[in-house]
């Protein structure tokens, strides 16, 4: 690990801080009563903030190979558009997917 | 290491591809469904999990530096929010229970007894893996130079919680 790259005790430290504040954020942004898409942007929003600092902070990704580095990063950024966009679309999911479900 | 993580993801991958089509079948149901769950003790699994997470990131940079004791301390206070999650959830299920919300209660409901259940079988292998981890620190079987098998458990746990990220706002946020 080059010195450069290393995550110091008071980033991890911060790095708790945010999560913390951004879960009990998320809650308040989950109880609103705006519209589902909205609240599907921001909840997503807040989750991909998230996974990025577990990520980044706790799991220390960028030390892992890049192939693999690649594949959790697709799986933690896939995860908050696919809400987004299976609220959105939902109906059309429903059409495409209408013969698995009968 | 990796590929026990990776077979994690894809076994939420698919539970969480599920829940999607459910969700796109039944939109009432699981537009309804948040407000059946205790977001209280959804947000507690949240906190107990991301500081039992930040405590185990803590634990591995004691051991780069030498500090065993500081190691272990960590690994202990890791240990006692993860046992936060089981005890929270003992709590949730009876209250769940009490206003019938069992098995038969509905396609959100029986959602979220899979993929909170499978978590949950995630999170006991977690904490049976840091409890063999904390005795290993204390027997001074890792040091500075070697202590793959910390960083592996770190990162199991790690991913354990990021999946929690994932579930959380799907079953307790989104209305």
């Amino acid at each position: 690990m080059s010195p450069e790259r290393k995550i110091g005790d008071r980033r991890i430290d911060l790095a708790w801080l945010m999560l913390v504040l951004l879960s009990v954020g998320g809650a308040g942004i989950g109880s609103s009563d705006a519209n589902a898409v909205l609240v599907a942007v921001g909840v997503s929003l807040v989750m991909a903030i998230k996974l990025r600092l577990v990520c980044t902070y706790f799991l220390e990704l960028h030390e892992a190979h890049p192939r693999i580095r690649r594949a959790v990063l697709a799986f933690c950024h896939g995860m908050p558009i696919l809400v987004i966009l299976t609220t959105a679309f939902g109906d059309t999911l429903s059409r495409l997917t209408g013969a698995l479900v009968g | 290491m990796w590929v026990g993580i990776f077979c994690e993801i894809t076994e939420f991958a698919l539970l969480f591809a599920v829940f999607f089509v459910a969700r796109a079948h039944h939109p009432e149901a699981f537009q309804a469904g948040p407000e059946r769950l205790s977001l209280l003790a959804g947000t507690g699994y949240t906190l107990m999990l991301l500081t039992s997470g930040w405590c185990v990131a803590r634990a591995l940079h004691a051991m780069r530096r030498g500090d065993r004791r500081a190691t272990v301390r960590w690994m202990l206070a890791g240990f006692v929010f993860g046992l936060g999650y089981p005890t929270i959830k003992v709590f949730e299920l009876q209250r769940n229970f009490a206003l019938g919300l069992d098995g038969s209660a509905g396609v959100f409901i029986v959602s979220y007894y899979y993929l909170t259940f499978t978590h949950l079988v995630h999170v006991f292998w977690g904490l049976l893996g840091m409890m063999w981890v904390i005795v290993r620190t204390g027997l001074g079987a890792y040091t500075t130079e070697e202590h793959s098998g910390l960083e592996a458990f770190a990162c199991y746990w790690h991913v354990t919680d990021m999946i929690w990220l994932m579930i959380f706002p799907l079953f307790y946020l989104l209305g």
